[in-house]
């Protein structure tokens, strides 16, 4: 608050790498541990190293409702409960495809990122988000379906527990989604360049993780 | 080196360097230093409302059904006497805003915001704005649980546990959005402190200034390091849970209640799953602060740091597998309760550990009774009290008899406030001349504490006796059962010093208002203490040291090195012939 | 005063409990006072006068692993002597053939019997020095099943049926309130237990447990709303 002490002018945009310093200084210190390490200069930087704690997090809150569902079906006698509609395992297996491909054409982004192709970045990534929307909107069709059938989330554990551990996971889609087609908008305007791409790769990470979490619920809500 | 450093670092802050108006600096700040402030002005108002729940509480136990004084006015129909509904809900919530909304914005939301980047040196965290709004989405959460309290049907009223099928069913209490404001309060807090804690940790891990290695770190800056972690990885668990409660209240699914073929004892898996680990949220931050306090006044390097770093590790490590401790009787299959008395037993080795680096850290000092020393001291005497009464409950046969007791509830007070609190009140008078750029009065802090430890312990201490007579938690009028009949006095005994320690805090509050606005200017480091806040001015200035962030030497805790000039030795301070390569 | 403050204990079992319950008195009792000697001592014999420097010293490795041993071997200790307590009370079931079934609700406790229709409410009829069998219910929310002086406490949850026992070694009768919160109710949510002797007993179960049919007219109404004042022997609030 005291203005004795102002900011430094902001650097030119090519020089500003998300708050990342840079080599450190000789280190003098000695206290004795032995330490060789000097902490803050390794690894990723901010935005990405936030991601993962954010997926870290996600983690556990997917952890939580999917343990909720096991413990559930461990006290049901039969599941899926009789006469309670069957989840439609073969279209989602082939959506499961559909959004794994994703995963493979953003890596292929990726890749065309770090050759230094910026229009083909720019059609992988609109490809990776027309494959996600691609994936939600199987997913909201075979809602609609199971919904007429009569399955409903107030309609007993079958319902809850897959409209929520799905629907949950669909919203995740959803966001990833809206992240995913912003950076996409920015990228084709040229916003991050040669050495600013974390950005861009803070988003993919979190694609991959949405993506990564499907399986985990496909194999638990729709196989077993 | 300074230069380039300090563009890269600030790069994101850059755009305030302009006069920066009322809003931006008091409001909508994303300077670490302010957020602080505003989670301590939120805790510490959360406190005032959260204790005179808990003296209405006290009311009804020493006196049941007569009138509170003062209470006429908002419970008119009955004149001022308190209901059992209503004394549900005034447990309930006296509990929930001292765990969510004063303590954990205090010590991890305060002094995270406070200690994390002025101690390891970094001009700010590393999200700022993320920052900003991690305080705002706690202070809306604040807001909903409050909203709860004028709602018909009133607050939530099952216990700051929630246990279904009590919560997941309205017609059970009559509580309605009372139950729902709680969980979507809950939701939204810990969708704030997820941001919180994530800034957090992005901060310790990338952040540090030229030198400061892990192992060189404040342990503090390590306590709430590792709380951020535990934040991280339990509040998403209670963020689903209690979605899935607001499910079933409203949207009619059966994840807790029988009737739909929900199970009940799931709640209590995934509460206590995050519960667990969330005391250990509460504590390690004071555990941190005790650390922190304790060299410094007996100016002595702390005893064993490695070993309290690592109990730190240690302990947050085991509390995601003692959890099952809450629910020994709960219909949980005994074989599992076995083996969580195991795993309880085995936590309370590295609190034994830190408990005895503190007595150590003692040995051989020059100890300086300061008000932040002399609640450092407390925190340490009362928490080994805390800890010694959960061994009773983590012995299964033993918990069978006292769980549900008022035994544990003295147990949650010693931890809580004995642990926390005094942990939170030593912080607030250690850093208050950092924080505020004045001093305290120091006849007014130790009245103030002299004050709330005697008769913290007389309001918690006869908790014990009354909980191993057999007196349940949660009842609304002990008078009701003749096998405690016998020990009401205690009762009583315990309110009129409830009521005391609740106006041995007033000398706090006044302390507290009087130097924010007339006490004495402080000196850059009235303590005479090593680690970096206290070579930045008092209060410190946006971006803590502008362009040039200091460099780190050594560990945090070199007192009284008899190489030394003086008996400390800051952790920026160059040794001999090392300046002159530097700059 | 020496059962510090314990009710008194007239169940098999609660000798277990009491015993290990003194044992860690005895055990945090003394650490307590060895800590809390140390810390005074320090601080009084450590405090700051003139001319004192601190010792200047960063720990010391051997301290360090007695410190983590001892109380490690202490607390091994105590699990491994309340293991068996515990196995004994909730992991096995002695055989009986006095069984009561018990279905809480808010706010009382349903007592029935085998072989009877016969609903009590908040009063449970056994005979001492047998095992008798608890089948424990609830119909709404988890009620807590606590009787102090018999040291047994078992949540009935909604959905399922927990089995306990317990077997007591004196005739009286006993308090038994609800431990868990369940509603506005919870408070004065008790019954009784009486415990007779077996000739007792007998007359008991003779006069109340063969009439299948007149159970409805005797039991008392089921939906007794108010908590506290209409349990029957309880004294009312004051
Ligand atoms: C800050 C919060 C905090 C902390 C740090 C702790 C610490 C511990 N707690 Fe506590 N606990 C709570 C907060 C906390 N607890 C709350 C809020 C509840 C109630 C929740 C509810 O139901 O509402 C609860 C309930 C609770 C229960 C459930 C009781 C019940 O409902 O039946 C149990 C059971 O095992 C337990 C055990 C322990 C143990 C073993 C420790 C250990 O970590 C303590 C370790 C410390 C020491 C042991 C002291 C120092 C050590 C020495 C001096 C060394 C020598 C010691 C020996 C040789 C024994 N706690
Ligand atoms: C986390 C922290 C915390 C803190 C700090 C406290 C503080 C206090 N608690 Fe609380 N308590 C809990 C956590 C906490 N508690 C929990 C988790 C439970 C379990 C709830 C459940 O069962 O669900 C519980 C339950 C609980 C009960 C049991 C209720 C029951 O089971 O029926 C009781 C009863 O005595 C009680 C009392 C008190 C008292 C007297 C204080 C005092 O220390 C408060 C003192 C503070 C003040 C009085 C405020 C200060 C006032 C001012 C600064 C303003 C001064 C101005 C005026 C006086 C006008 N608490
Ligand atoms: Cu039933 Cu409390
Ligand atoms: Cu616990």
């Amino acid at each position: 608050m005291t203005p004795a002490l102002q900011a430094p002018p902001r650097p030119p945009a090519e020089r500003r790498t998300n708050g990342r310093l840079p080599p450190a200084p000789p280190d003098f210190g000695d206290d004795g541990d032995g330490e060789g390490e000097h902490g803050p200069r390794r690894g990723l930087d901010n935005l990405r190293l936030a991601v993962l704690f954010f997926m870290g997090a996600e983690a556990m809150f997917f952890g939580a409702l999917i343990s909720a569902l096991l413990v559930l079906r461990l006290g049901m006698a039969a599941w899926p409960p009789p006469l309670e509609p069957r989840l439609p395992i073969a279209v989602t297996g082939l959506n499961t495809l559909v959004l794994l491909a994703s995963s493979v054409t953003l890596v292929t982004a990726g890749r065309a990122r770090r050759r230094g192709e910026p229009a083909r970045h720019v059609r992988w990534l609109w490809g990776t988000a027309a494959l996600g929307a691609l994936f939600l909107a199987v997913q909201g069709y075979e809602w609609i379906r199971l919904i007429g059938f009569g399955l409903t989330l107030a309609s007993g554990v079958y319902g809850t527990t897959f409209f929520a551990l799905i629907g949950l996971h669909g919203l995740h889609v959803l966001a990833a989604l809206v992240w995913l087609l912003v950076t996409t908008a920015l990228v084709a305007r040229g916003r991050f360049g040669e050495g600013r791409s974390a950005p861009v790769q803070a988003c993919a990470m979190f694609w991959h993780f949405v993506v990564g979490v499907w399986p985990v619920l496909y194999f638990t809500v729709y196989l077993i | 080196m300074s230069a380039h450093a300090a563009t890269a670092h600030t790069a994101h802050t850059a755009h305030e360097h302009h006069e920066t108006g009322f809003v931006r600096t008091y409001i909508f700040s994303t300077d670490h230093k302010m957020i602080a402030r505003q989670f301590l002005f939120l805790g510490l108002f959360m406190m005032i409302l959260g204790g005179l729940l808990a003296l209405i509480v006290r009311w009804q136990l020493a006196w049941p059904e007569t009138a509170i004084p003062g209470m006429g006015r908002i419970l008119r129909e009955t004149g001022g006497i308190l209901e059992p509904s209503t004394y549900n809900m005034a447990f309930t919530m006296h509990a929930t805003i001292m765990i969510f909304f004063v303590i954990m914005p205090i010590l991890a939301g305060a002094f995270g915001n406070f200690c994390i980047p002025l101690m390891i040196g970094a001009r700010d965290m590393a999200f700022p704005f993320l920052n900003m709004l991690s305080f705002w989405t706690t202070f809306t959460a604040g807001l909903i649980m409050l909203s709860g309290f004028f709602v018909e049907g009133g607050h939530a009223a099952a216990g700051w546990t929630s246990y279904a099928p009590l919560s997941a069913v309205a017609q059970y209490t009559g509580v309605n959005w009372g139950q729902n404001l709680w969980c979507i309060s809950l939701f939204v807090m810990g969708v704030g402190s997820m941001m919180g804690s994530i800034n957090y940790i992005t901060t310790i891990v990338n952040m540090r200034a030229p030198g400061m290695h892990l192992f060189r770190m404040p342990l503090v800056v390590w306590s709430l390091f590792i709380t951020a972690i535990l934040l991280l990885l339990a509040l998403p668990v209670l963020t689903s849970a209690v979605a899935m409660l607001l499910f079933d209240r409203t949207l009619g699914t059966s994840w807790f209640a029988p009737s739909g073929g929900g199970e009940p004892l799931l709640w209590q898996h995934l509460f206590w799953y995050f519960g667990h680990p969330e005391v250990y949220i509460l504590i390690l931050p004071a555990m941190g602060i005790a650390s922190e306090i304790l060299p410094v006044f007996a100016r002595k390097p702390i005893f064993g740091y490695h070993a309290m770093a690592f109990s730190m590790i240690a302990i947050a490590f085991l509390s995601w597998v003692v959890y099952g401790h809450h629910m020994f009787v709960s219909g949980m299959s005994p074989a599992l309760g076995m083996a969580f008395t195991v795993t309880t037993m085995i936590i309370a080795v590295p609190s034994a550990i830190k408990t005895f680096n503190w007595l150590g850290t003692l040995w051989g000092g020059r100890i300086q009774f300061t008000v932040p020393m002399l609640n450092a001291i407390a925190f340490v005497s009362m928490f080994v009290i805390g800890g010694l009464s959960g061994i009773f409950m983590a012995s299964t046969p033993v918990d069978i008899y006292i769980q549900d007791t008022y035994f544990i509830v003295a147990h949650i007070h010693y931890v809580v406030f004995g642990g926390s609190i005094f942990g939170a009140f030593a912080a607030i008078y250690y850093w208050f001349p950092k924080m505020f750029g004045r001093m305290t009065n120091g006849v007014l802090g130790h009245l103030h504490f002299w004050g709330t430890f005697i008769f913290f312990n007389a309001t918690f201490f006869p908790m014990h006796i009354i909980g191993v007579g057999g007196q349940m938690r949660r009842i609304y009028n002990p008078m009701q059962y003749e096998f405690l009949q016998h020990q009401q006095h205690w009762n009583v005994f315990i309110t009129y010093s409830a009521l005391l320690l609740g106006v041995s805090q007033i000398p706090f509050v006044i302390n507290f208002f009087w130097s924010l606005f007339a006490g004495p200017k402080a000196p850059l480091n009235p303590w005479n203490a090593n680690t970096l806040e206290w070579t930045a001015p008092s209060p410190p200035p946006h971006l803590n040291w502008g362009d040039r962030i200091p460099t780190v030497y050594r560990g945090p805790y070199e007192y009284s090195d008899p190489d030394a000039r003086e008996d400390f030795l800051p952790q920026n301070q160059p040794p001999v012939g090392a300046g002159a390569r530097r700059h | 005063m020496l059962d510090w403050w314990l009710p008194e204990n007239v169940s098999t079992y609660g000798r277990e409990i009491d015993w290990l319950f003194h044992l860690i008195y005895a055990i945090t009792g003394v650490t307590f006072i060895l800590v809390a000697a140390a810390l005074i001592a320090f601080l009084i014999m450590y405090r700051d006068r003139p001319g004192r420097r601190a010792r200047y010293t960063h720990g010391n490795t051997t301290l360090e692993i007695v410190w983590t041993i001892v109380p490690a071997l202490i607390l091994v200790v105590l699990t491994a002597l309340s293991a068996p307590a515990w196995s004994k009370i909730k992991m096995s079931m002695p055989p009986s053939d006095v069984v009561v079934e018990v279905t809480a609700k808010q706010f009382n406790w349903q007592v029935k019997y085998p072989n009877s229709d016969q609903v009590f409410l908040d009063e449970m009829h056994v005979p001492v020095n047998k095992v008798v069998h608890v089948h424990l219910k609830s119909q709404d929310v988890i009620h807590s099943f606590f009787v102090p002086q018999f040291r047994m406490k078992q949540d009935a949850v909604p959905g399922r049926e927990i089995k306990q026992w317990f077997e007591v070694v004196k005739p009286g009768k006993y308090e038994w309130p609800c431990a868990e919160l369940c509603g506005f109710g919870h408070s004065g949510m008790r019954g009784w237990i009486y415990v007779h002797s077996p000739e007792d007993y007998k007359k008991w179960a003779a006069e109340n447990l063969t009439a299948k049919a007149k159970a409805a007219e005797t039991a008392k109404p089921a939906d007794a709303a108010k908590p506290a004042d209409t349990k029957p022997g309880g004294k009312a609030k004051k």
